[in-house]
């Protein structure tokens, strides 16, 4: 009966490919061949110069070492923050802690194109504007709500016994943080990292608002640069780069999945 | 299993740490060198802020005729996003990243900047220019405000219409040179199955009203800018009922399409495309030749009585604030562009038109259509982008594009447009 | 009185809880509130970006609340919220039942995470061209011999926003479905073997069992898709921009719209508290609903 239902879901997940069989095909025609009448047909196999054109013309060189940086760090940092208030208010039972809870979800609530010119102008201020430093700070800001917001509902599975245990044979809070409740939680710590590191590498405003120099800025802003009512480039030139760009966040999932797959052992039972 | 994943999770730990700690120290060593060296007075590079991104070639190439000509050089920040730009520009004035030199807009958004005295003054440089002979006078109305000059212009564009030329040849249309041979035309290409002209209902949506307005009553063109005359008068509703007619013939595409207008100009969806004379870039980088696969014609005026063919334009000034960092190199900057080694190495990288006449450039349509221009029978109109202030376009461009998905509403698109208007003038 | 209750114990686990939260309090304050506070201010002014802000008191909020084209605005979002919370959460609970633990599971489930790896740009652009009037979605169904060749999806209201939804979804589908999956992960077995040996099976175990051990994870997929669509603009504003006209706007395409592309950024900033009030009253109510007793043993 399972094996059944394999089928129409491995077909349903063909069908889901299909605009991404349009990404390919269309970024692999060449430049000069465009036509917008048939986006269906293969019209040859240029997806390599096409490629390479837009990493040229959008100068995305510069910026892969500054968003890899942001990629990784600001997760990871946001993670490790909003497992630890997670862990405060559901474990070490913070005083109101529904309230905190409330302050911090409240925090993805904000429309961001409203907290740009503000934050500019502090940035400015305060010599982070185009700094990596402040980058990290504000995707890392960014997270945390996400994070916390998952956390803090992963760790109301965990039973209290648990901490009750670990309490009675002497330790202390970040003891059993780090090495009972940290490891219990790494399907769920893989998933926000996934999702943010995502999110990081696909920004294009806050790098835009809050940064200017080559190295600093991070990877959208750069492509974006190939699009233009003021001639950017062709489309499939386009595609090619806007392929190129989710390249690592394609194989960050792939290489991720193994977390996925087993079960894990709340203490519940 | 547990005891497992911990002694696992401690093995990896110190591993973690360390690539955090590494990651970490790598981002506060990076970190923007910023524009210029500090200090006021000597630079060698200037950063040069602009809203188009996709030009950052070109401004590297200027970059490199002005060092060569004045030992400045340049470093462009783009942005393609024209929202977020001019959040950025406008609140950069508070801080202290104002900007050395940045690319603006004429009419509304110039004067918004004037009136705060954020933007420096160019007075001096353009009356040299004048008298060297390397700006028309009639540019000069554009920079304008209370009498004194600001910014100066980087690029100009006419607005013209390019046309495929392999399909003209199929049909045998010889560009128009009056509006009822321009419908003709139209009306040919129709049968033969082909789409006359090239429309869209985002951004550019205001185009063929500023064209027909401008062909038929450009006084009340002006007047719409400066709010003397109201979108529900007679000049205003006869164009509507005109543009209505074009549509309703099927002269434009739909306006749903989301193709770049140059790839349908090239592979023959569209046989006109009514555009800026940057537009010659655009067809360029798809392999297009000038002169041999597209040609230009200047758009005849809708009614022939007029006594001068009126021509839209845009010019793009570039700005310096008022206290730039380093404004004597701005200044030296500034006289240098004016000239027509500044403009050869521009237009030449761009492959546009330059507003100075002593500047050959290098595609002969272009340089044709620039001295037709100069020739006199001509009356330059702002592009309604610029001469129309920012609540009035929004309505604008929000009516337009409502108005040729839909062109039987024309009534009450012109309304809402007032209605901004009226709110604005008031 | 246990080795926890004791009052010293007490006060040294509330200090430690403080200092566990505190990283993520003052990033949170710092660089999301402290911006946000001042976009409150400006609600209350008149500004264009330049200059100082003028002081205009509750002028802002009347104006919107007049604006008839706030009822557009309203209708769209509100066909977003039912639109995202219904489909993607849906498809994705049932993507993530049908693949959890079975054998080439994460397999078949890939094809519907990879959407959101691709790139805004990518997804922005490969979208339009696949719902322009005669573009790919077009050519498919020609192909198929179905009508809708020449449809302009994209211009009319409401059929635009309901493609929008439909784009959007291809994305979240798969966010939804990994979220799910921790969520599946996170029960343990003795239950579900408990009750299989009770004789359930299939649906019945799903929805005595599986489904209320899910809350905690299910709670997480709904909030985040009850705020995310509320302030929908980034798909809005890159496929139609809220057009034609102002037929296809969200709230925050209209936020937006009016804070930068009119320069009016004291409107658009009392747009953006008013926003920010509507959905922090409905997620919270429902978040409270939610959690309040949610909690193992």
């Amino acid at each position: 009966m399972r094996s059944l239902r394999a089928v129409p879901l491995a077909l349903l997940g063909l069908v889901w490919l299909a605009p991404i069989y349009l990404l390919v095909v269309n970024a692999s025609t060449p430049a000069t061949e465009y036509d917008s009448r048939t986006v269906w047909k293969p019209h040859g196999f240029a997806l390599f110069t096409n490629i390479g054109d837009a990493w040229r013309k959008a100068d995305l060189g510069h910026s892969v070492l500054s968003t890899v940086t942001y990629s990784v760090v600001s997760p990871l940092l946001a993670v490790l923050v909003g497992a630890a208030v997670g862990f405060a208010i559901v474990a070490l039972r913070l005083r109101h802690g529904f309230f905190w809870f409330a302050v911090l979800f409240a925090g993805s609530v904000f429309p961001l194109q409203m907290l740009l010119v503000p934050l500019f102008v502090g940035y400015a201020d305060t010599s982070l504007y185009d700094t990596r430093t402040g980058m990290l700070l504000v995707y890392t800001a960014i997270s945390v709500p996400f994070a916390a917001f998952v956390m803090r509902n992963f760790f109301t599975g965990v039973s209290y016994s648990l901490y009750e245990a670990a309490v009675i044979d002497g330790a202390a809070p970040p003891r059993i943080f780090a090495q009972i409740y940290l490891p219990l939680a790494r399907s769920a710590l893989a998933a926000i990292v996934i999702l943010q590191a995502t999110f990081v590498w696909n920004d294009l405003l806050l790098g835009l608002t809050l940064s200017q120099s080559d190295d600093v800025r991070p990877i959208m802003p750069a492509l974006t640069s190939l699009q233009s009512a003021y001639g950017g480039s062709a489309l499939p030139t386009v595609l090619a780069g806007a392929l190129l760009v989710s390249l690592p966040t394609v194989a960050l999932f792939l290489a991720t999945q193994r977390f996925f797959v087993r079960g894990l052992a709340l203490g519940q039972f | 299993m547990r005891g497992e994943t911990v002694r696992s999770l401690r093995r990896r730990t110190p591993l973690i740490a360390a690539v955090l700690a590494a990651c970490t120290a790598l981002a506060a060593c990076g970190g923007g060198s910023g524009g210029g060296a500090g200090g006021g007075g000597d630079v060698s590079s200037l950063t040069l802020y602009n809203d188009k991104g996709a030009w950052k070639a070109n401004f590297q190439d200027l970059g490199k005729a002005s060092k060569a000509g004045t030992g400045i050089d340049l470093s462009p920040v783009g942005y393609t996003d024209e929202n977020a730009y001019q959040a950025f520009i406008k609140s950069s004035f508070r801080t202290s990243k104002r900007p050395d030199l940045f690319t603006w807009a004429t009419g509304g958004q110039l004067q918004d900047l004037v009136k705060q005295n954020l933007v420096a003054e160019t007075t001096g440089a353009w009356t040299k220019a004048i008298a060297d002979g390397d700006v028309p006078e009639a540019l000069k109305q554009y920079f304008t405000i209370d009498g004194k000059q600001y910014c100066v212009p980087l690029s100009v564009g006419y607005w013209v219409m390019y046309y495929n030329k392999r399909i003209f040849a199929e049909h045998n249309i010889e560009p128009p040179t009056t509006w009822a041979q321009l419908m003709a035309a139209a009306d040919t290409l129709k049968k033969a199955g082909i789409t006359p002209f090239y429309q869209t209902n985002v951004l550019f949506s205001f185009v063929w009203f500023e064209t027909l307005l401008a062909g038929t009553d450009p006084d009340a063109y002006e007047g719409l800018g400066k709010g003397t005359v109201k979108y529900t008068d007679p000049p205003v509703q006869h164009v509507m009922q005109l543009w209505k007619d074009m549509i309703d013939k099927g002269y434009f595409n739909d306006p749903g399409v989301k193709t770049d207008p140059q790839a349908m100009v090239k592979t023959g969806q569209v046989a006109m495309a009514n555009f800026g004379t940057w537009f010659s870039g655009s067809l360029n980088s798809l392999g297009m030749k000038s002169d041999s696969d597209y040609g230009l014609f200047t758009i005849p005026n809708v009614d022939p009585s007029l006594q001068k063919t009126s021509v839209i334009v845009e010019a793009g000034p570039l700005c310096s604030a008022a206290n730039a960092p380093h404004k004597a190199a701005v200044d030296k900057f500034n006289a240098w562009l004016f000239t027509a080694p500044g403009q050869v190495a521009w237009s030449n990288s761009r492959g546009d038109i330059s507003f100075n006449p002593k500047a050959k450039t290098t595609d002969p349509l272009l340089t044709a259509q620039a001295s037709f221009v100069g020739g006199g029978q001509v009356r330059l109109l702002n592009r309604y982008f610029e001469a129309t202030p920012a609540p009035v376009l929004t309505a604008a461009l929000d009516a337009f594009g409502a108005f040729v998905t839909h062109p039987d509403n024309a009534q009450a698109q012109l309304a809402k447009i007032q209605a901004a208007a009226d709110a604005y003038w008031k | 009185m246990t080795a926890i209750s004791r009052p010293a114990t007490r006060r040294r686990v509330n200090l430690a809880a403080g200092g566990f939260s505190l990283p993520a309090v003052v990033l949170v304050a710092g660089l999301l509130y402290l911006p946000f506070l001042y976009t409150v201010y400006l609600s209350f002014t008149s500004y264009n970006g330049l200059g100082t802000p003028a002081w205009t008191a509750w002028d802002n909020y009347r104006t919107i609340f007049h604006d008839p084209d706030l009822a557009t605005a309203a209708r769209n979002t509100l066909l977003w919220v039912v639109g995202t919370v219904t489909v993607p959460v849906g498809l994705g609970l049932l993507l993530a039942v049908s693949t959890y633990g079975r054998r080439f599971g994460t397999w078949l489930r890939l094809p519907f995470l990879l959407p959101y790896a691709v790139s805004g740009v990518g997804v922005g652009v490969v979208w339009g061209f696949i719902l322009q009037t005669g573009g790919a979605f077009g050519q498919a169904l020609d192909f198929a011999g179905l009508p809708g060749k020449d449809t302009g999806w994209l211009l009319d209201a409401p059929v635009n926003t309901i493609a929008m939804i439909a784009a959007a979804s291809w994305q979240s589908v798969g966010v939804n479905a990994l979220l799910f999956v921790v969520g599946l992960q996170s029960i343990p077995r003795e239950p579900l073997e408990a009750a299989r040996l009770d004789g359930a099976t299939g649906f019945r175990l799903f929805r005595h069992i599986t489904w209320p051990l899910l809350r905690p994870i299910t709670t997480v997929v709904v909030g985040l898709s009850i705020v995310g669509s509320l302030k929908t603009f980034d798909i809005v504003w890159v496929m139609t921009q809220g057009g034609p006209g102002t037929s296809s706007e969200t709230f925050a395409v209209s936020m937006y719209k009016t804070t930068f592309v009119a320069g009016d950024y004291g409107v658009g900033s009392a747009l953006a508290v008013a926003l920010t009030v509507l959905t922090l009253v409905v997620s919270i109510s429902y978040l409270r609903r939610q959690l309040s007793g949610a909690r193992a043993v």
